[in-house]
């Protein structure tokens, strides 16, 4: 009957109907079907980080090939969480698939006020929450707090960050913990170096042992780094992901070897 | 945007960079200016991210494009995109064109050398001669060459420009050019990476512009001169 060992559905526990997502970042503020043909075979669409002010472009913007994938350093340019809203959220309501908004944290008191602009727009069914590097457990749980709300909540973090994060996520219990390709550093010319995040499938192996980590620990976890073919994302599936992050991938001419239903 | 097949039916030296020709046909090819994100089918692990070939001159057989990986080879099968951005359209009125390679080589703007002697233009190609000899073999002699040294006393000459540069070295242009406002209209054909040729909106090939920040991947990469000129990032 209705009393049955399934857990209720809470209202900020997160449902999909396909385990992929793009990351943050890969496929702009909104859905574009004529760019993107292959969108309905994600389960949820996330946007590109959003902040609370405008944005520019890092000055030493870059993208840097090395064997096995690149770096890519942009300073996560947008127009702001206002004029996102604005240009944005037809679109959002229109999309064939539900979206997820990414937000770029400064502080507690912004994110309140972020996640309350976005609360009741439609076919938006989560916020991911961007944290800073240098995040501890205790800034965790003041921004779990600032977020809380309608909307089910995904914190997202690196590998290097688990081992600072991961008893105030499980006490938190998210909806859902989005696993991030890992940051690096390669040198530039003169003395210099630039610092962003990485692309490719060297990521693969990292983000699979990450994921292993955090799997064990009893949360529901997104993952994105270095997939680009199906049994990559097969593996991440079978290790406990609810659902596979697709980055540069999504960037690629050939789509059908990530979505074999494509063909 | 359906992606398409293509096979690489030559390889050629052309200057230092790598270039090609594919059997692709003449309703897919791109304008001067455009791109095609191209990739080698089954390279998705070795090489993640598409090429973004530009239509350049060589051999009649197919299109000519560049820049190709130094492992794509002839027979080789090749997954690419329709054309992207917008690319150079010289003005029907303009009879004394300028073709400026601005320290890169000349290649991406030698297509334009037939659209413009169509409209019985006069044409003069400034390059730096030295460093791209072997490019002049695909110039007709009814084309000027002239140094880019002496580019800015020729500003005068001009009805219409296209520049190809470096996004890095759009400063330096806006430089040449002075802060008066131009005598003649004139594209610029900014090169950056573009590695999510717009699907992304990744930033990285963000450019500034008259109009606000612009992607040179979705906005470009063929953008009118006066819009980025002396612009101050």
């Amino acid at each position: 009957m209705w009393l049955d060992d399934d857990p209720p559905l809470r209202k900020q526990d997160l449902q999909m109907t396909a385990p992929y997502v793009n990351t943050p970042g890969s496929l702009g503020f909104s859905p574009d079907i004529r760019t993107t043909p292959f969108i309905t075979s994600l389960g949820a669409f996330i946007t590109n980080p959003i902040s609370r002010r405008p944005r520019q472009p890092a000055n030493n913007r870059c993208c840097l090939p090395f064997e096995g994938g690149f770096l890519l350093h942009t300073g996560w340019p947008n127009p702001g969480i206002r004029n996102v809203i604005k240009h944005h959220r037809r679109r959002w309501a229109n999309a064939p698939l539900p979206v997820i908004a990414h937000l770029l944290i400064d502080s507690p008191n912004t994110l309140a006020d972020m996640v309350r602009m976005l609360e009741g727009l439609e076919n938006l069914i989560a916020i991911e929450l961007g944290l800073p590097l240098d995040c501890d457990a205790a800034q965790l749980e003041d921004l779990m707090e600032a977020a809380f709300g309608e909307l089910p909540i995904i914190p997202c973090l690196q590998a290097d960050q688990i081992p600072v994060l991961q008893e105030t996520l499980i006490a938190q219990h998210p909806a859902a913990v989005h696993l991030l390709p890992p940051r690096g550093s390669l040198p530039v010319e003169g003395d210099e170096t630039v610092s962003g995040r990485l692309y490719g499938s060297a990521m693969f192996p990292i983000q699979l042992r990450a994921l292993q980590t955090l799997a064990a620990r009893g949360l529901r976890l997104i993952v994105s780094g270095g997939v680009s073919e199906t049994w990559q994302s097969d593996a991440m599936l079978k290790a406990g992901a609810m659902a596979v992050g697709l980055d540069h991938a999504l960037w690629s001419v050939d789509q059908r070897s990530l979505f074999p239903t494509l063909e | 945007m359906a992606a398409t097949t293509a096979k690489l039916i030559e390889v050629f030296q052309s200057g230092q960079e790598r270039s090609g020709v594919l059997d692709l046909p003449g309703s897919q090819w791109p304008q001067a200016g455009q791109y095609l994100p191209c990739q080698r089918d089954d390279d998705s692990i070795i090489q993640p991210l598409p090429i973004n070939l530009f239509r350049v001159i060589g051999p009649e057989s197919g299109l000519s494009v560049s820049p190709l990986p130094e492992n794509w080879l002839p027979g080789d099968q090749l997954n690419l995109l329709p054309p992207h951005g917008n690319g150079f359209i010289i003005p029907e009125s303009a009879r004394r064109v300028g073709l400026l390679a601005f320290e890169v080589p000349p290649l991406r703007l030698l297509p334009l050398i037939k659209p413009a002697l169509a409209q019985n233009a006069s044409l003069t190609l400034f390059i730096d001669p030295h460093k791209d000899k072997d490019i002049l073999n695909w110039i007709p002699s009814i084309v000027e060459i002239v140094p880019l040294s002496a580019f800015a006393e020729n500003l005068s000459w001009l009805d219409y420009l296209a520049v190809d540069l470096p996004l890095e070295r759009l400063n330096a242009l806006s430089a040449i050019l002075g802060d008066t406002k131009l005598t003649f209209s004139g594209q610029v054909l900014l090169r950056t990476a573009m590695p999510c040729h717009g699907v992304g909106e990744c930033g990285v090939c963000s450019v500034k512009t008259q109009h606000g920040w612009r992607f040179i991947c979705k906005d470009g990469p063929v953008f009118p001169l006066a819009e980025v000129i002396n612009v101050a990032g």
